[in-house]
């Protein structure tokens, strides 16, 4: 009797559990075959070019000590890390910033400015580019004054000194790619139950002590999710730095940031093996940060 | 979102095994299409050996050789040409070697002629790993070749084989503007010392005039190449890279004052900034030390200069010593051993260097290097109104002045000059101090090409 209904419910149990499986699958499945192509082949690939020669014999890590040795490695590495770090420090700031104050005010409001934080996004990759380019050359920009006055440059190459690129990278980045995640992080606040606001509402607490203690700890997950996208991104960077590389005329090097080193040593110098060594590093170093960020903030973590 | 900037990785292997002309992303802005897939063999001719070139031919060529492409494509209806426009390498950009590397690993869609602004590039597509060159002898015809200069023949041959036939010479001269000069009443420089002279001078007389810029990626083959510094003395697998030799370093005292009174700004001709401050009715270069294309090329069509004031004097000498020049471009026509279609491909070049001549305002911006064409042209520029007075024996004169201890490399120099130079002497440096760091620099591009490299 008791193993009656024992199998029983276990068989309740499959039957329940399997649709559900098949029904998670069908969302995967479509992916897998992308994932597998231009995902996890690639990335064998490079593994398997990053540890041996062109002949296809293992050489250990020599290609590693080989371009960590190249003299523009460092260099380049060095622009990414502060690129990098200003990016994100400014994505993670203004971002969770401007969503709380657009969050906090009259929805038609902030429907409106919504929409205006995400209008430069809507510029894609490299025509945004092009767009800055003219941003930052006095002789045509509209903001040739705060080119003075913050930059000191009156002419584009002023603009585009050496020790102004980070910056610059990472102020088009943000213009590019903040608004849409100002969007996301808008749609995170949402799902915040509004009995949750209105309990610490009447329990005294003003919007900022809202916004700071209810809603920012309850978005954690989210940042955190912005944050391991951006990381990739922007240890990734290249179009930018291609791009100015060409408009000014080969004053800013073609190898400034480490993924256009890898395209420079692989299809200048035909060094398909260095160059998947640069890749995998760029592949260890943005494993190593999503892995920090996922278990510091408990980006899997479920406790409902 | 932010799936501009794949995994390298990714990015590597998509551009690897598709073999596409783009990577993903549009991560390449030089790409302007290549050819989809190889250019078919070329349909034999109907009349079987002999006559006129046909079947398909493609062409990669830069914008200024647009025109010359397309006459071509105008005259030879037989011929199905594909024309593609890319940047010509110029400024030492990279898109060549990287082409090509790409072509060779998918093993087709190589065009069939390339020109290139970059006169060293035949050096290393002659050699491995590029091994794209292919011997010109026997493309074009040898009576022919015999009536280019010997030192353009000498700058296109590589380990013993002419690969390539030059577009033009690319002499350095000085361009004068000479309504200002007679407007001030200077007398045209004959020496360099002569010329920093007046260029202290018109800074407090005429403050706003220039009479050079240090701004090119190319201002050393201008000032440095022309004064015989040894940046760049190739022996096999040998260089000499000494940027601290006095060839180099009295040019640089003596042009750093001027740099610093604004009548040699570190600013190129080629930026909007320029053009806005010295050009058009503005009017403002009084000088320029520059190679034979800038008449045409940057004071008519790029500066937008008035008409009648421009003309050619020789180029300057260092006090009383024989007068050496610099080289600035040159492109050469470079023919793909790939080709599926010689006979075309040779035929084109042949036509390009040696038959193309549009007259007047429709003329070549370069001094042809190609002998009988060049006096061809020369006597049209005679007549040009574009000029105070005919540029023209300045010009030949020059010609065979060119300094010849400048070898031709494998690596490009121009990006190393913008970027350790021209960027700090737009920041205020001067030109004495950056010689040592500019010759460590182009020390370590020189090793990365698998140089051995000496200082002095």
């Amino acid at each position: 009797m008791s193993a009656l209904s024992l199998s029983g419910a276990r068989s309740r149990a499959t039957h329940v559990r399997g649709p559900r499986r098949v029904r998670g699958a069908m969302f995967v499945v479509p992916y897998l075959p992308l994932l597998l192509l231009f995902g996890l082949i690639p990335m064998g690939y490079a593994l398997k070019l990053a540890f041996t020669n062109d002949k296809g014999d293992w050489v250990g890590f020599h290609n590693f000590t080989k371009t960590f040795n190249d003299y523009r490695f460092m260099p380049a590495f060095k622009h990414i890390l502060v690129y990098t770090t200003v990016w994100l420090a400014g994505l993670m700031i203004f971002v969770v910033g401007l969503t709380l104050v657009l969050h906090s005010r009259a929805s038609r409001v902030s429907s409106t400015y919504r929409f205006l934080f995400y209008m430069p996004g809507a510029l894609a990759g490299a025509s945004s580019v092009l767009l800055w380019l003219f941003m930052l050359d006095p002789a045509v920009s509209p903001g040739e004054f705060l080119l003075k006055h913050l930059l000191g440059s009156d002419l584009f190459v002023k603009s585009i000194a050496p020790a102004h690129l980070p910056y610059i990278f990472a102020m088009i980045a943000f213009w590019t790619g903040a608004g849409g995640w100002i969007v996301v992080m808008y749609g995170a606040l949402n799902t915040i139950p509004t009995e949750l606001e209105e309990a610490a509402r009447i329990d005294g607490a003003g919007p900022l002590t809202i916004a700071l203690r209810l809603k920012l700890p309850l978005i954690r997950k989210w940042i955190a999710y912005m944050v391991i996208l951006s990381f990739a991104t922007g240890t990734q960077l290249f179009v930018e730095p291609q791009l100015v590389n060409q408009a000014s005329l080969g004053m800013v090097p073609d190898t400034w940031s480490s993924n256009q080193l890898a395209y420079q040593v692989a299809f200048r110098f035909g060094d398909f093996n260095g160059a998947a060594a640069i890749s995998v590093d760029l592949l260890v170093i943005g494993l190593v940060a999503a892995v920090l960020v996922v278990t510091r903030s408990g980006l899997f973590r479920r406790d409902e | 979102m932010n799936h501009r900037r794949l995994w390298p990785a990714v990015a590597l292997v998509a551009l690897a095994v598709a073999g596409c002309s783009s990577s993903g992303g549009g991560s390449n802005p030089k790409s302007t299409g290549a050819p989809g897939g190889s250019s078919v063999a070329g349909q034999p001719s109907s009349s079987g050996g002999g006559g006129a070139a046909s079947g398909d031919l493609t062409v990669w060529v830069d914008a200024a050789r647009l025109p010359a492409a397309k006459a071509y494509k105008a005259a030879h209806p037989n011929v199905h040409l594909n024309i593609v426009t890319f940047d010509g390498d110029g400024n030492g950009a990279s898109t060549l070697q990287t082409k090509i590397q790409l072509w060779n690993r998918t093993g087709s869609g190589w065009p069939d002629v390339i020109f290139s602004e970059q006169v060293n590039d035949p050096v290393w597509m002659a050699r491995k790993p590029f091994n794209f060159a292919a011997p010109i002898k026997g493309l074009v015809a040898d009576d022919l070749l015999a009536k280019w200069p010997a030192p353009s023949t000498a700058q296109c041959t590589v380990d013993g084989t002419q690969v390539c036939v030059q577009d033009n010479l690319a002499q350095v001269v000085l361009w004068v503007n000479k309504k200002l000069m007679d407007q001030f009443g200077y007398t045209v420089p004959k020496t360099w010392q002569e010329w920093a002279a007046l260029g202290q001078k018109a800074a407090t007389e005429h403050p706003g005039y220039i009479v050079g810029t240090m701004g090119e990626s190319f201002s050393h083959w201008i000032y440095l190449w022309g004064d015989q510094c040894p940046l760049q003395q190739a022996d096999g697998s040998k260089v000499k890279i000494n940027s601290t030799d006095s060839h180099c370093t009295r040019m640089a005292n003596l042009v750093d004052p001027l740099i610093k009174n604004g009548t040699v700004p570190p600013l190129s001709v080629f930026t909007p900034d320029f053009a806005k401050k010295y050009g058009g009715t503005n009017d403002k270069v009084l000088l320029m030390p520059g190679p034979a294309w800038y008449g045409l090329g940057v004071f008519d069509s790029t500066l937008h200069l008035p008409a009648g004031q421009i003309t050619a004097a020789p180029p300057l000498q260092w006090e009383s010593e024989p007068v050496t020049t610099g080289q600035v471009g040159g492109g050469p026509w470079i023919v793909s051993r790939h080709s599926k279609n010689m006979k075309a491909a040779g035929d084109f070049v042949t036509w390009e260097t040696t038959a193309f001549n549009a007259k007047g305002k429709d003329a070549r911006p370069g001094y042809p290097a190609y002998g009988p064409l060049a006096d061809e042209w020369l006597a049209d520029q005679a007549k040009n109104p574009f000029f105070a007075a005919d540029p023209g024996p300045a010009l030949k004169a020059a010609a065979g002045q060119i300094w010849q201890g400048w070898s031709l490399v494998t690596y490009q120099d121009q990006p190393v000059w913008s970027n350790t130079v021209v960027t700090k002497l737009v920041q205020g440096s001067s030109l004495s101090s950056l010689l040592k760091p500019f010759g460590d620099a182009l020390a370590q591009a020189a090793q990365a090409q698998g140089y051995q490299v000496s200082r002095n």
